[in-house]
């Protein structure tokens, strides 16, 4: 029983995760309706620089965390005027969104990559392709044994931080102007900007919100995880958030957190059940089977486009 | 008549003897990964090749000849290997190459230079059939890297002796043919040292958390948990395991044996043991040498990878040396290149160093334990036997 | 640069070096094609490498165990990509848009996970050596591309092909214009199946091995880069996008370190300068123009 509940616990807790991580990949998806491919580089670069900060340069963690959380947030900027901006511009089919995303996704990844010391970005990573994670003591990550339970207080924070993001989400999505003025976009953006709406402005808010989330999804993942790395968001957390998308309902921020955490824990007990590895292909199971059968996922509730 | 005759023979005999190479040079390639999770142990091995470069080359090159490397890297992607053999051996025209990495990756670049005749000598890969009878042709094939086939049962028995542990349980992923080699061995070689395998538990390399695996794990309570993995993963899983509750020991393989494992697992890592093909604190003179020049040239020390990576390049150096080269003849040359390693015995940062009848090694075996602050500390060591 | 240098200079010898780049690039062009047709029909699909794997792994496996010639080993993977098209193309194909792009994802990764990584005939995570590996086999490889290609240019103009291109521009329109929507589009998808499960096959032919981490999302992903940068609207797009991206790698390898990021940049101007495609008859801007309005 204890280990069942342990590994309930593990689910819940990589479950936060995910969920935190495809809180981005939501907000930019139900507003452009656009695949951001680069929100797992954001989400390593959360993580890098709050490490860089920590590390190499012997800030506290607590004002290191925040300012990576902020280069986060510019790095949407970034995203937004050098791959998505332009391709408005032009009329681009939204397929050519996803490809100039992957394309930046690949350009920082491999800048951190190649990071060495004596080279040119040494300021900010000096471990190349390694792993590593942050000195000891810098950051407070006690571990806590509750009857016969292991707990971390870095995963008990991304539990949290979680459902706090989620309430305040909600209600700005719900009850602000901002917030109206997203879901107008996301509804109909030509609509939005006869309504007076600057689309622009939403989109940049938009991108800068879900980019900060990424940078912070990164540093709760370093910090609880153990591993920083320039590969870290890459492959499994990335295409697990967009299971947990298609799960949890595109564009529904509940559905996401919802989602995230079914996955999570149905991941662990499919482990429990069959042992081996059968653990991501549950995932995707899971993600095809949904979308065959309830598109619009758990609790979305937007039309999806279906013939 | 006779004085022409005596010259002559005056001749040739200063002409086979020293400087027959002088004013060429020999090119070399290597094939590491510089990038992706095989990137913390190629970085150390580019050093080391440079290093030896430096260090020959001051020395008056091989008879006369200057060597140079190219080092490439294959971003420990196999197919990215293969092209890269292709290529330093097409284009490049090396005699003779380094590499790869990861016994992942040699499974695609060597059977590249088998067939292309030219001669590799991997110099980290320990898993099965790499060198000797491999699924594909290998008759060009080396190896200098001590099998995990040798080192990790020395290392079961010598923890076994000294704590005789009743259980342990396996954590691997089964995508890397590293791990699964080394995890085979883990299981053909725990019954004969009286330790229960309870379990043996697999994931995929690519995983971000390993936490349910490790639960799993430390919910047997095994006194040994074997981790035959590479990269982050050893480290993450001993971080991890600690947090759980888990006190027992650690036994894994040579992906523990460098120093940027040793200091991501930092504490939790505590006497973690291995086998080792190598020990800074060894007494071969070779080994001395070194270790001081590459304290001198890069301000570090030196890890197994390094020392593997620097006897290859004087294993392929000293053949060269024998190998009596056209510089004509390149088909010719790699072949003569390759027998003459065949015959190889030299004084190595590794020990005396010979290859066996199957192009593979045969050497002390050093074990090791990590000390908790990113270096290692000697345990014990065999000899072969 | 010394790439191209030397394809000029000294073909013969850069044929040499490169055999196993060109290769790469013959295959990739495959696959490239085998994204175009369903592109063609309006459907973003990224199933293609879960074929390729279907192809590769059966034609290894036959190989291992019956010995079979490589026609046959070939045929059987088209086969039960064929097969596995249609089971997996009924139920999916109602999906639109990055619906039908995750669905297909989902559905190669579990592919992927689920079976590959855990059958044991499928040498699990390590994948299975193949015996009769032939690496110098670039013909077969190159002339099946300029079949593909004649081919699918062949079919672009005939009724289904222009149906397709109906489709594409507006799939309700084309269904109250009496064409049979689902079935076209089922059709387009199970030969994108077919031609991907045959790269896959010589893919694994070329190289000595087949494994799980060969058709990840990330080839899913490159082989939809290589079909939208060459451009969607001819043949031709795609095997210039498939040719030209499998080579920048190698052009930029003077950049050393940072070719990744050389790449990524000329990824993004491509994109951005020239959405349609390098290769296009008729731009995209037709329709978002006709949407704007």
């Amino acid at each position: 029983m204890r280990s069942f509940t342990q590994q309930l616990l593990n689910g819940i807790f990589i479950g936060s995760i995910y969920a935190l991580f495809a809180l981005g990949y939501t907000l930019v998806f139900g507003v452009l309706d656009v695949l951001n491919l680069a929100h797992s580089a954001v989400f390593m670069i959360g993580a890098v620089v709050a490490y860089s900060l920590v590390a190499l340069h012997g800030w506290s963690f607590w004002v290191a965390a925040p300012a990576a959380i902020a280069v986060a947030g510019a790095l949407g900027l970034v995203i937004e005027y050098v791959a998505l901006r332009p391709l408005r511009r032009r009329n681009a089919p939204p397929l050519a969104a996803m490809i100039t995303t992957i394309a930046l996704a690949l350009i920082l990844v491999a800048l951190v990559e190649q990071a060495k010391p004596g080279g040119a970005l040494a300021w900010l990573w000096r471990d190349g392709a390694n792993s590593v994670k942050f000195p000891p003591h810098t950051v407070p990550n006690d571990t806590f044994h509750v009857g016969g339970v292991t707990l971390t207080a870095s995963k008990l924070a991304i539990l949290v931080i979680s459902v706090i993001l989620m309430a305040a989400l909600g209600y700005l999505v719900r009850r602000t102007s901002a917030g109206r003025s997203l879901r107008a976009v996301a509804e109909n953006a030509r609509a939005a900007r006869l309504l007076g709406v600057n689309v622009n402005r939403v989109i940049t808010r938009t991108l800068v919100a879900s980019s900060a989330l990424a940078g912070l999804a990164g540093i709760l993942f370093g910090v609880a995880l153990s591993d920083i790395s320039p590969y870290i968001g890459r492959d499994q957390v990335e295409l697990r958030g967009l299971a947990v998308i298609v799960l949890g309902g595109m564009g529904s921020v509940t559905g996401t957190i919802v989602g995230g955490y079914v996955l999570g824990i149905v991941e662990v007990m499919a482990l429990l059940a069959f042992g081996t590895n059968v653990r991501a292909g549950v995932a995707f199971l899971a993600l095809f089977l949904m979308l065959v059968l309830r598109p619009q996922g758990l609790l979305g509730g937007a039309a999806v486009e279906r013939v | 008549m006779v004085g022409v005759a005596v010259a002559a023979l005056v001749a040739t005999a200063c002409g086979s003897s020293g400087s027959s190479y002088k004013g060429k040079t020999l090119q070399f390639g290597a094939v590491f990964s510089l990038t992706g999770p095989g990137g913390v142990y190629g970085a150390q091995q580019k050093l080391a090749v440079e290093l030896a470069t430096e260090v020959i080359n001051r020395k008056g090159g091989v008879d006369g000849a200057k060597i140079a490397f190219r080092i490439e890297d294959d971003a420990s992607d196999k197919q990215q290997s293969a092209q890269v053999t292709q290529r330093l051996i097409q284009e490049q025209r090396v005699v003779g190459l380094l590499g790869p990495t990861l016994s992942n990756s040699a499974v695609a670049a060597h059977p590249i230079a088998d067939r292309l005749k030219t001669p590799m000598l991997a110099v980290s890969t320990t898993g099965f059939n790499i060198v000797g009878t491999c699924p594909y042709s290998c008759t060009y094939i080396f190896r200098d890297s001590l099998g995990e086939a040798s080192a990790i049962p020395a290392n079961i028995k010598t923890y076994a002796d000294k704590a005789h542990p009743k259980t342990a349980v396996l954590l691997f992923p089964n995508d890397d043919k590293f791990s699964a080699d080394g995890a085979q061995v883990v299981r053909d070689n725990v019954a004969k040292n009286n330790i229960e395998l309870l379990d043996s538990i697999q994931f995929t390399k690519a995983e971000a958390d390993l936490s349910p695996y490790v639960t799993k794990a430390v919910q047997r309570n095994p006194d040994v948990i074997f981790i035959t993995s590479l990269g982050a993963i050893p480290s993450k899983i001993m971080i991890e395991a600690r947090r759980q509750g888990f006190t027992g020991q650690f036994l894994g393989g040579n992906g523990f044996n460098t120093a940027a494992v040793s200091k991501a697992a930092g504490d939790a890592g505590k006497g973690a043991q291995s086998g080792s093909a190598w020990y800074s604190g060894n007494d071969f003179k070779a080994n001395a040498e070194f270790i001081r020049a590459y304290k001198a040239k890069f301000n570090a020390d030196p890890d197994q990878f390094a020392a593997q990576a620097y006897t290859g390049v004087l294993i392929l150096v000293d053949s060269a040396k024998r190998a009596k080269l056209t510089f004509k003849d390149q088909a010719g040359d790699r072949r003569r290149l390759r027998d003459a390693m065949e015959k190889t015995s030299i004084d190595s940062p590794l020990g005396p160093f010979q290859f066996t009848k199957q192009h593979d090694v045969d050497q002390p075996i050093w074990i090791i334990a990590m000390d908790g602050r990113g270096g290692f500390s000697l345990v014990s060591s065999l000899n072969p036997g | 640069m010394d790439f191209l240098r030397q394809l000029f200079t000294d073909p013969v010898g850069f044929y040499h070096s490169h055999e196993l780049l060109i290769a790469q690039a013959g295959i990739n062009s495959l696959l490239a094609l085998s994204m175009w047709v369903t592109l063609y029909s309006g459907q973003i699909t990224l199933a293609n490498v879960g074929f390729m794997a279907i192809g590769g792994y059966t034609s290894v496996i036959l190989a291992i165990h019956l010995h079979s010639p490589l026609v046959v080993d070939v045929l059987a993977g088209c086969a039960l990509a064929a097969v596995v098209s249609v089971a997996i193309g009924l139920p999916v194909l109602r999906l639109r848009g990055v619906f039908l792009a995750i669905a297909t994802v989902g559905f190669g990764e579990a592919l992927r996970f689920g079976v590959l990584l855990n059958l044991g005939i499928t040498g699990k995570g390590q994948g299975l050596n193949n015996p009769a590996a032939d690496p110098g086999a670039l013909l077969p490889v190159w002339v099946s591309v300029a079949v593909v290609v004649y081919l699918f240019a062949r079919l672009a103009r005939t009724r289904t092909g222009v149906a397709w291109a109906a489709i594409r521009e507006d799939d309700l329109a084309a269904a109250s214009g009496a064409i049979d929507v689902a079935r076209l589009k089922l059709a387009a998808f199970v030969i994108g199946a077919v031609v991907a499960a045959y790269a896959g096959a010589l893919d694994a032919h070329l190289n000595f091995f087949v494994d799980p981490t060969e058709y990840a999302f990330n080839r899913a992903v490159l082989v939809l880069i290589f079909a939208v940068v060459g451009g969607t609207t001819t043949v031709a797009g795609p095997l210039v996008g498939a040719v030209l991206l499998t080579a920048l790698p190698e052009i930029v390898r003077g950049a050393a370190d940072y070719r990744e990021v050389v790449y990524g940049v000329v990824l993004i101007l491509v994109t951005v300068f020239r959405p349609e495609g390098i290769v296009s008859r008729r731009s995209f801007r037709v329709r978002a123009a006709a949407d704007a309005s």
